[in-house]
């Protein structure tokens, strides 16, 4: 009797799994109406995330700052009630605030580099199941956003479109561990790639076997065809170690990328380069120096007596 | 499965997606993500019978699938659950005692959540996807784990409870 019934769920787990390779087999062969299914979700989840970034964006900082509620007497709540409302509001007030330089940040840099662009709010992230790094923005085709368009934020490329709906788009992250792109050295033409790693640094492997590249170099989007997916000229990062192997054909190196892709609010997706290539226009200025106060002082006289 | 319990599992299962899609996956964890769904789905299997646990993995592969963020081919995350189901129901289940203490459910809920993404990265590395660097696979996979032992006390509970509600009046 046992062994009836574990023969009985030994073929129904065999079957499940002849499905499964079924579906992967059918996905791989390009079915369309599977990766529409997965379209179809992200239409349904969008306004379900767009609603929970609102609430949860202020509500969760509001928690982390409210530390102790009062006593139980009537004026304490009304105090307290008015208090919170106060807090909220001006939490509220600073995330709208952040948004906004966000915002000033990255049209400042589509305005140096004349790119035209659109904004959109980050509503969701990749989740651990999918092993890859990825932003759910608020906006879709309806606003013009197509696949391989090239994101940024103000100081610098965030990614590339991977998917749209009418209403949202998935972009694919620098940091993804599939993402690539040709790079070249700010104020040289030395050319390279630059592969995600899933964490804030990057690999850097130069094409060439007389390229020269030093640390503190600035690393720039080198530009595709036709602008996809990626527009020239953005500022990718700045070269922090470069590896001295004897015998290596060609140069490698880490990078630090200049946008922190954790904390994402505002970004742009680039429509289209109206200049075209930039050049070297968008490399981050160095910081100035604050100014040294020198006094020179010099010793007067005595007076003689 | 008795037919009368799927339209309950099918809705357990998909809130949970859309509560990991909407709300989970915008919390910036230490280390790494937290997969609610995944913890949550192992200490539900645990639980089950062998018959009913494969077509609870199959679903709630199913539904994994429709994650739009994922790059993966769909049905990979179908094939996991769908393995990691019978595995659970039939082998480790019959090495346990008949009632599951907390923290039995606790080192299930890590360890098979931790075996389901290697599995995942290997079927995906199999059929060709890119799967990053070892450090990055370690990182995600210890962080899912850190955070899916911490947070037991909330799912596990919920599990359990939420197991006892679908079955039917004779299963229980």
């Amino acid at each position: 009797m046992a062994t009836r019934g574990s023969n009985r769920s030994r073929l129904l787990w065999v079957s499940l799994l002849v499905t499964s390779l079924f579906i992967i087999t059918l996905d791989l062969r390009g079915v369309s109406l599977l990766s529409s299914l997965r379209s179809g979700t992200q239409s349904v989840l969008a306004p379900v995330e767009r609603l929970a970034t609102r609430v949860f964006s202020p509500v969760g900082d509001f928690f982390s700052e409210v530390g102790n509620l009062g006593r139980s007497s009537e004026k304490i709540d009304k105090l307290e009630e008015e208090n919170q409302e106060l807090k909220s509001q001006v939490i509220f007030n600073e995330n709208t605030l952040a948004q906004l330089e966000s915002l000033k940040g990255v049209l400042d840099l589509a305005g140096k580099a004349r790119y035209k662009t659109v904004s959109a709010r980050v509503i969701s992230k990749g989740g651990t199941g999918t092993f890859s790094e990825t932003i759910v923005l608020d906006i879709g085709s309806d606003s013009g956003v197509r696949r391989d368009m090239t994101v940024i934020a103000a100081s610098g490329l965030v990614g590339v479109v991977k998917s749209t709906t009418a209403s949202s788009s998935i972009v694919l992250l620098m940091n993804d561990p599939s993402f690539r792109i040709g790079v070249r050295v700010a104020g040289k033409q030395d050319m390279g790639i630059l592969l995600g790693q899933g964490d804030k640094n990057y690999s850097l492997q130069m094409l060439s076997a007389t390229s020269a590249i030093s640390v503190g170099d600035v690393l720039l989007a080198r530009g595709s065809s036709g602008d996809k997916p990626f527009v020239p000229g953005v500022p990718v990062g700045r070269v922090s170690y470069v590896e001295n192997t004897v015998g290596q054909l060609t140069k490698e190196g880490r990078v630090n990328g200049f946008v922190d892709l954790n904390s994402l609010s505002v970004v742009s997706v680039v429509l289209s380069a109206v200049a075209g290539d930039p050049g070297d226009a968008l490399v981050p200025q160095a910081p100035r120096p604050a100014p040294t106060v020198t006094v020179f002082v010099t010793p007067s006289p005595t007076p003689k007596e | 499965m008795e037919i009368n319990r799927l339209p309950k599992v099918l809705l357990i299962f998909l809130t949970l997606f859309l509560i990991q899609e909407t709300l989970i996956n915008q919390i910036n964890f230490l280390v790494a993500g937290f997969s609610l769904y995944l913890a949550f789905f192992m200490a539900w299997v645990i639980q089950d019978q062998r018959n009913s646990a494969v077509v609870t993995g199959f679903i709630a592969g199913l539904i994994l699938d429709l994650s739009p963020t994922l790059d993966a081919p769909f049905g990979l995350w179908t094939l996991v659950l769908t393995s990691m189901s019978y595995l659970l129901s039939s082998n480790v289940r019959a090495a346990l005692d008949a009632e599951l203490s907390p923290l039995v459910m606790l080192s299930v809920a890590v360890l098979a959540s931790s075996f389901a993404l290697a599995l995942f990265l290997l079927f995906g590395a199999i059929l060709g996807q890119e799967v990053g660097s070892a450090s990055y696979l370690f990182r995600s996979i210890s962080g899912n784990a850190l955070w899916s032992a911490l947070l037991s006390p909330l799912y596990i509970p919920l599990a359990m409870k939420l197991y006892k509600v679908t079955l039917t009046a004779r299963q229980r």
